[in-house]
């Protein structure tokens, strides 16, 4: 009668160091997990940057480049002002009044202007953006976000489909308006 | 007569604690599964508000130079700290202190990049691997409200100093 007793006391498992040891693990790698992920975006300085060696067949240049003021956006290429028929203020003005902020930043038209330069230029992947100084860098990154890709237009490179369809990806920054 | 059931088979057995063992091993397991083990991390504060960008490139090793609100780090050593200016539309932003400049060039962060560069060059001279080859890689994390005019000092002052691809860091977020 005894020895069937302490028998089964030995099958029970004791739990408690575990519980121990995972509620001590658990605080912990709560307190390092890290919940944001990190990304970079590249880009060049432009007399730093590879430098492109002018062929004979070279096509006529784009040099897009976006100016980012305090009125908007300016699309500019080597011919002059593009996707403004008009010519006169910003090509993508903001959305409010002295652009407050960077919701204010129409950077949907700026991706959609872009998008239709980008079927005139198909070849075409750099484009520079000249900043003015008062601009946030919040600013600086939508810009760059909305210039590098469509995120509405979806198109499928090589095997992976339903990608966003790529822009203009190589971003270089200029000097900027002083 | 139900509730007097359940009260004596309660006090038969220990305290069951096999269920929650099974929960705390998934949230174990779990947590292990995200424990990070990135080569980048930020430390965002008050005075470092990374912006949020759809960019999905993973970010590699470089020196690493935080420009917060406050004040310049490179590689977690402060260089510079930052003054707070009235611009011409009477906004207070954030500027880096005249007597620090010499023209656009910030001089404490260009003498300590520069050290870095040699570093970095020297290390490649050494090992001769294409690994620890000098690329000029830097990375930049920058306070989202920071005006384009420290950012552009920063940049011009690293191209002076060789580093001329940069890195900016940006939190993956739905855009």
């Amino acid at each position: 009668m005894a020895k069937k007793k302490r028998d089964e006391v030995s099958t029970e498992l004791d739990l408690v160091p575990i519980m121990n040891m995972v509620t001590i693990l658990i605080p912990f790698l709560l307190l390092s997990v890290q919940f944001v992920s990190l990304a970079v975006i590249d880009s060049t300085l432009p007399a730093i940057g590879k430098p492109t060696e002018p062929s004979a067949e070279d096509k006529e240049k784009l040099n897009l480049s976006v100016a980012i003021t305090d009125k908007g956006y300016t699309v500019l290429g080597a011919s002059g002002v593009l996707g403004n028929p008009e010519g006169e203020g910003a090509t993508v003005p903001c959305l409010r009044d002295g652009c407050p902020g960077v919701e204010a930043y129409d950077t949907k038209k700026l991706t959609e202007t872009l998008g239709r330069i980008k079927d005139e230029f198909s070849e075409e992947e750099n484009v520079i953006l000249v900043p003015e100084s008062n601009v946030s860098y919040e600013v600086l990154i939508a810009t760059m976000d909305a210039s590098r890709e469509d995120p509405d237009t979806k198109v499928t490179i090589g095997a992976r489909k339903d990608v966003p369809r790529p822009l203009f990806p190589f971003v270089v920054i200029a000097g900027g308006v002083q | 007569m139900g509730k007097k059931k359940m009260r004596r088979q309660t006090e038969d057995g220990a305290l069951s604690i096999t269920s929650m063992m099974d929960m705390m091993t998934i949230i174990l397991v779990f947590l292990l599964k995200s424990y990070s083990t990135d080569d980048v991390s930020v430390a965002p504060s008050k005075d470092l508000q990374v912006p949020v960008s759809t960019a999905e490139k993973a970010p590699k090793l470089a020196v690493n130079v935080v420009v917060s609100q406050r004040e310049i780090v490179v590689d977690g050593e402060e260089v510079l700290t930052l003054d707070r200016v009235q611009n011409d539309q009477g906004l207070e932003v954030t500027a880096v202190p005249a007597e620090e400049k010499r023209g656009q060039l910030i001089s404490a962060l260009y003498d300590r990049l520069l050290e870095k560069a040699e570093t970095a060059k020297d290390l490649a001279m050494r090992t001769g691997s294409e690994e620890f080859e000098f690329k000029g890689e830097i990375l930049l994390q920058c306070d989202k409200r920071l005006p384009f005019s420290v950012i552009r000092e920063v940049m011009f002052t690293a191209g002076q100093a060789q580093f001329g691809n940069f890195r900016f860091i940006v939190i993956k977020g739905a855009g």
